[in-house]
């Protein structure tokens, strides 16, 4: 049983051009806690929605007319949160996020309502929620309390060029597709926009193999028509170290190395 | 020369580590070696000799590290402006912007770029590697170089095209792509950082990282293919600008009568003495093979002190540190670049320009260690500028 729920706050977008993205609602608002008179405290996805509202910002500044922009859905399965829809549709009111629908799901169609809503992108911080819709074929990918350091002004999104960073999610052919073309998406967007002072950045990672395992990614990103800001070549160094610098609000794993796997 | 009075063997006791297998190689196995006894005598540091590999001399090692763990390696950052010449492409970013500069790097991304100031030192440190592979096949005690640049990634493919056309080993970097490389540096547990921005050199030296600035000579002197040489100034490099301040405000005289008065204080530390213990680290792992008299890494001090006197002060300094270096030279006050033209460092340190410059002019590769009161712009380390 899938309901969804238009926000009126927000002009909706452009359904066969825009890139919608979910988000478990979970992931915004902290669940449970007020943040007194009715409206939730924000939780560890709201720089990345921020984020994300930047960008359309910075789209239609150079386009008022862009339909390539980020739809934003807030999806929940939990079914006490549902029972306060409204609470959550009027905190999401109250801090002026661009969400423009919410969707009330339960766990076993969760996937399809994702699926039927055309969702290209689904950010939540449960793990197993995030493993079974990548095994469905939604391009998925995991938030954790990092998230919520990372800047509101600038969205950054890291590519993976070695399908090992995240052994969580099996890569399957659908899901590299989906990676594939979401991300391809994303290098449009960045090219409406200069070399410096980006709304948007692309990073692409290696983490194992050498110099040649980064270049053929490179490669490969410029087939998908992407061109990444940065470029980081671990050949086995810890990642750690390197993600708490480079903050990204979220990884994507697979589709891009340049060797065939 | 001072004297070194630690004992190999007391330096390796107490690290009997086990076998391990080659961590996150790219996948092939190295397993290749066939001398266990090398292996277990790895890290005692015992000084019997390698068994003789016959037929193995003439071609590369196949054992050993590759990919070592940042904190266990010594870690040198250079950036890719003094990796390679690139003072066409920088002339493009200046005239006619970060565009037009990114274009003409792709289009020209199959030609590679020829090579830096800092291009002889890192064909030299992995001259170095090879020997400490060969004697040390399970040690992650290397050197390790990583091209830390602030080019955006689209100048990556070119950078690499020129990295394999030169036969580097260099497999780790980052473009950060505009953002400060600093933050990087650390990750990565950065022994010394070689860039050709001033500003970059100096916000390095204020978080604790050795540094310096490297410029091009007009002409260089061929330097040793086999051994690594590596000069360093004395004061505000190997040690901090105490005494240089003492010179400034009140002249030689005050100088020289504060040294004697002090010789047998120790000098504080300065920004690059951290990597003079990193070689000399690895200088004992060959000297604890029987390798002293070939060592592939030789290390000097060119300073203005003189022997007699002031010089005293410093060489007690060193010996106090258990710092060795292998050649001092005192030249009291007499002119750096004759002296470095014959020692013919692959890298030479220096905080006064005049000195880097003087020692360019005759072919010496010399990088500049903003640091200490020799800067027209202020002094204290505590005033890096953040990008």
């Amino acid at each position: 049983m899938v309901s969804t729920v238009q926000n009126t706050d927000v002009k909706q977008k452009d359904s066969d051009h825009a890139v919608v993205v979910a988000v478990a609602s979970r992931a915004v608002f902290e669940p449970g806690a007020g943040g007194g008179d009715g409206v939730y405290a924000e939780g560890v996805a709201f720089p990345l929605l921020q984020a994300l509202q930047k960008v359309n910002e910075r789209l239609l500044e150079e386009n008022s007319a862009e339909s390539l922009l980020f739809d934003i859905v807030l999806i929940t399965t939990d079914s006490q949160q549902q029972q306060q829809s409204s609470q959550l549709i009027s905190s999401t009111k109250h801090y002026g996020l661009e969400v423009s629908r919410f969707c009330f799901s339960t766990e076993e169609d969760f996937s399809e309502s994702l699926l039927k809503n055309n969702v290209q992108l689904f950010l939540s911080t449960d793990r197993n929620e995030v493993s079974q819709t990548s095994q469905k074929g939604v391009l998925s990918a995991l938030l954790d309390e990092y998230t919520a350091s990372c800047p509101s002004e600038q969205l950054r999104v890291l590519l993976c060029g070695d399908a090992v960073i995240r052994p969580d999610t099996n890569p399957t052919p659908a899901s590299r597709q989906a990676a594939q073309s979401f991300s391809a998406r994303l290098g449009k967007m960045r090219q409406r926009f200069g070399m410096s002072d980006s709304p948007l950045s692309i990073t692409l990672m290696t983490s194992c193999g050498g110099r040649d395992s980064c270049g053929g990614a490179l490669q490969t990103l410029r087939s998908l028509g992407i061109s990444a800001d940065e470029a980081y070549c671990l050949a086995g160094a810890p990642q750690g170290p390197i993600l708490s610098v480079l903050r990204p609000h979220f990884l994507l794993s697979d589709g891009f190395s340049g060797l065939e796997d | 020369m001072v004297k070194m009075s630690l004992d190999p063997v007391q330096v390796m006791s107490g690290q009997v580590k086990e076998l391990k297998v080659a961590p996150s190689s790219n996948g092939d196995s190295r397993g290749s070696w066939e001398e266990k006894e090398e292996f277990d005598q790895d890290h005692l540091g015992l000084t019997s000799k390698p068994i003789p590999v016959t037929g193995r001399r003439a071609r590369k090692v196949e054992g050993g590290i590759f990919f070592p763990k940042p904190e266990n390696a010594v870690t040198i950052a250079v950036s890719s402006r003094v990796l390679f010449r690139t003072e066409r492409e920088q002339k493009v970013f200046e005239q006619k912007g970060v565009e037009e500069y990114l274009r003409y790097q792709i289009e020209h991304e199959n030609e590679p770029f020829a090579p830096g100031p800092a291009f002889p030192f890192v064909k030299a440190l992995e001259a170095v590697n090879s020997r400490l592979r060969e004697l040390y096949p399970q040690s992650e005690e290397l050197f390790d170089i990583v091209l830390v640049t602030y080019n955006h990634a689209h100048v990556g493919i070119r950078l690499i095209n020129t990295i394999n056309h030169h036969n580097l080993f260099i497999e780790r970097f980052c473009m950060t792509g505009g953002s400060s490389p600093i933050g990087y540096l650390k990750a990565w547990h950065t022994n010394l950082y070689l860039s050709a921005d001033a500003d970059k050199v100096r916000e390095a030296l204020a978080e604790g990282i050795a540094a310096a600035t490297m410029f091009m000579p007009e002409k260089l002197t061929e330097v040793s293919q086999s051994q690594l040489r590596v000069a360093f100034d004395g004061d505000a490099v190997l040690f901090s600008d105490e005494s240089e301040r003492i010179f400034k405000a009140h002249g030689l005289d005050k100088f020289f009568e504060h040294e004697k008065e002090n010789e047998d204080t120790l000098l504080d530390h300065g920004p690059l003495k951290g990597f003079l213990e990193a070689l000399g680290k690895l200088q004992k792992k060959f000297y604890a093979k029987g390798h002293r008299l070939d060592c592939p890494i030789r290390t000097f001090l060119v300073t203005a002190r003189s022997a007699a006197s002031s010089g005293i002060r410093a060489l007690k300094t060193l010996r106090a540190w258990g710092l060795e270096i292998d050649e001092a030279l005192f030249l009291a006050g007499a002119p750096k670049g004759p002296m470095l033209e014959k020692i013919r460092p692959h890298i030479y340190f220096d905080d006064q320009m005049f000195h880097v410059e003087g020692a360019a002019e005759m072919g010496t590769i010399a990088a500049h260690v903003p640091y200490g009161i020799a800067q027209k712009h202020n002094a204290k380390q505590n005033t890096g500028v953040r990008k």
